[in-house]
């Protein structure tokens, strides 16, 4: 399970990676869906998480149809990023 | 009228041979150029690219060229336009017997000697002097000072389909009378800077690239020239050279979606193919063989396929991708593939699609090479990012072309827009949601808003076409990513600072935001450049193709670029520069 301390580090990454200015970590849902109809991202932002994967915590996704059900939310990136240091 | 437009010369440059012939042999024996990077000094050794198998000092020798800072793009299109005006027998000719011009398709530019110095450069002027030539326009500007003959020159970047735009403006040049002779065409060395950004759009294939085939994982990119000279058929036949074929139709559209994906029906491909079919006066049964644009993402195949459906049903001709040879040559590659589609008609056969073995769904069944088959018409799909996508024909023979006439009157300014301050940029928020302006650099913000006053101003929603020039596009991004790329060692680039680096996102950016599906096209030829949007405006006014034209130029600068720029010598451009206007014709 992620830390709430993880989850809220995600979200900050999420907020400076992608230039969302206007946006609080507290706007954003933990398990809100972050493409489409939540948060409205787009395939240009998925590539730029999976960068941010890479940089912030070490962990490479080499398909970018695998980042599909990491990042469904806050929750499941947090998650897929404790499963990795664990 | 000069309206028949014909190829009396060519060359080619590319990972399968240095020349017509070369090329040609390595088609016939399926011999694919593309390999682990030999010449390119990146870090990703992993990643097979189609590398022109000769060193810069190699073409210096053999091109009798010793500027030190001269860079890949330039050498390879000297190289290529060498050879061109030796068949169309242009060797020699005077200044003052024809109007020559020639026009470039080019992104990259200098950018290998660049990425060469820039580490050195972050904090040294020893190096410098390099960027006199950085920019697309400059790589322009040294290959036209070759020829003594040549009078007017202009680049066209519209990323990977520029060289197909610069033929097209060749041709218009031609039948407008304001030139004679066009040498049209593109040149674009592999750079890191590129392959680092299209690896973090994750589109490239780790192994031999497959277009169309079902497994496909991504394009592999290339490097070469291509280059044509266009005349109209009155004059080649008056000066006796020899006609290669007949440019009969072309067309020019955006696909207004994305700008790096192609929409699923693929709307601005189906518009540039129907455009091209329509001028042509051929119908699409008559086109024996198409050069698709191809390159291997899961992405453009699918569209690309769509949109061949659409404009053929059920009767497609054969089909074949060549970037499977020569990899992805990005600005070049129109030129590059004009030229194979010449070998197609000139030998009658089909170039093969290597490395297809799977059906995919929904997808056209390519080629898997022919000999001996009669090919009198050919398509050639170049598309760009943005949705800057294009397509041209070729015939063995004359068609019913419909003519371009060219109306007199007044070129009137509706509406001009002019920005000079940042400050003003926090009004993008009139137009834009935060979340459409978060991504976009000070750049990307006054070409919006400067166009999209303009337009409120004019009193129109969506004009006919949009023509954008700028000296350097979003330096801004470039400069990051450069940093981020050395400072890195390769390791990591960010997409979003590589698909706004390229110069004609800012003009698809407009397309995409208005949803405009017409003619886009953008010019990089420095000072120059809003010179060459208002002169293209005026080609597609006067010949009926618009009835109104949103053209501007914009340009940005750094801290960086500025030192740069005093360094050398050159003027320091403003933080921020935006003109927009809007053009219509008022007829007489």
């Amino acid at each position: 399970m992620a830390t709430a301390e993880l989850i809220n580090e995600v979200k900050e990454h999420i907020i400076d990676v992608l230039h969302l200015e206007d946006i609080t970590p507290a706007d954003i849902e933990n398990d809100a869906p972050l493409f489409g109809d939540g948060l409205g991202l787009d395939s240009i932002d998925a590539l730029e998480l999976i960068v941010m994967l890479e940089k912030q915590y070490g962990i490479r996704i080499a398909n970018p149809a695998d980042g599909k059900d990491v990042f469904k939310s806050v929750t499941s990136i947090a998650e897929f990023v404790a499963s990795h240091k664990a | 009228m000069n309206q028949s437009i014909v190829i009396t010369g060519s060359g080619i440059v590319t990972a399968i041979g240095n020349d017509k012939e070369s090329v040609y042999q390595s088609l016939l024996q399926r011999k694919s150029g593309v390999a682990l990077p030999a010449i390119l000094q990146t870090n990703h050794k992993d990643i097979p690219v189609g590398e022109v198998k000769l060193t810069n000092d190699e073409m210096k020798s053999l091109l009798s060229v010793d500027d030190p800072y001269i860079n890949r793009t330039t050498l390879m299109g000297m190289m290529a336009v060498d050879q061109a005006i030796a068949e169309a027998r242009l060797v020699g000719t005077s200044k003052d017997k024809y109007r020559v011009f020639l026009v470039n398709g080019t992104t990259v530019g200098g950018m290998d000697i660049t990425e060469t110095y820039f580490s050195s450069m972050l904090s040294s002027e020893e190096h410098m002097k390099c960027m006199l030539t950085h920019d697309c326009g400059n790589s322009t500007r040294v290959l036209a000072e070759r020829y003594d003959f040549i009078q007017d020159y202009t680049t066209v970047s519209t990323a990977c389909s520029s060289a197909a735009n610069a033929l097209m403006l060749g041709a218009n040049l031609i039948k407008s009378g304001q030139a004679d002779i066009v040498i049209a065409g593109g040149t674009e060395s592999l750079s890191k800077f590129h392959l680092n950004g299209f690896n973090s759009l994750m589109i490239l294939d780790k192994g031999q690239c497959r277009p169309f085939d079902d497994t496909r994982a991504g394009l592999n990119l290339g490097e070469g020239a291509g280059f044509v000279i266009l005349e109209s058929a009155e004059l080649a036949k008056k000066r006796g050279a020899d006609i290669q074929a007949y440019l009969t139709g072309y067309g020019n559209a955006c696909d207004a979606y994305h700008q790096t994906a192609s929409s699923p029906d693929g709307e601005g491909a189906y518009l540039a193919m129907s455009q091209a079919l329509s001028m042509s006066g051929l119908k699409s049964e008559d086109i024996d063989y198409i050069n698709a644009h191809g390159t291997g993402t899961p992405n453009n195949d699918e569209s690309e396929s769509a949109a061949i459906f659409r404009v053929f049903g059920d009767e497609v001709p054969a089909i074949s991708s060549t970037k499977s040879f020569t990899g992805h040559t990005t600005s070049a590659s129109g030129g590059i593939e004009a030229v194979i589609c010449l070998l197609a008609l000139q030998h009658n056969f089909l170039p093969a699609n290597i490395g297809w073995s799977n059906q995919m769904t929904n997808g056209i069944t390519p080629t898997l090479g022919e000999e001996n088959h009669e090919v009198n018409n050919v398509m050639c799909n170049s598309f760009g990012f943005g949705g800057n996508d294009s397509s041209f024909i070729l015939s063995k023979c004359e068609t019913a072309q419909t003519p371009m006439v060219f109306a007199d009157g007044e070129i009137k300014v509706v509406s001009r827009v002019e920005i000079e301050d940042v400050a003003e940029l926090a009004r993008i928020k009139e137009y834009l949601k935060p979340m459409e302006v978060r991504r976009m650099g000070p750049l990307m913000r006054s070409t919006l808003l400067s166009s999209l006053d303009a337009l409120k101003q004019a009193g129109i929603e969506c004009p006919d076409a949009i023509i954008t020039g700028t000296t350097l596009g979003c330096i801004d991004n470039s400069e990051k990513l450069l940093r981020e790329m050395t400072s890195t060692d390769e390791a990591s680039t960010s997409p979003t600072l590589f698909m706004q680096s390229t110069h004609n996102t800012i003009g698809s950016a407009i397309a995409i935001n208005l949803g405009c599906h017409g003619y886009n096209t953008t010019y990089t030829q420095a000072e120059d450049s809003l010179d060459w949007c208002i002169k293209d405006a005026e080609l597609l006014l006067r010949s009926g193709q618009a009835k109104s034209v949103l053209v501007g130029c914009h340009d940005e600068n750094t801290e960086w670029y500025g030192w740069v720029q005093r360094a050398i010598g050159r003027d320091v451009i403003p933080n921020i520069h935006s003109v927009a206007m809007v053009l219509t014709l008022i007829d007489k």
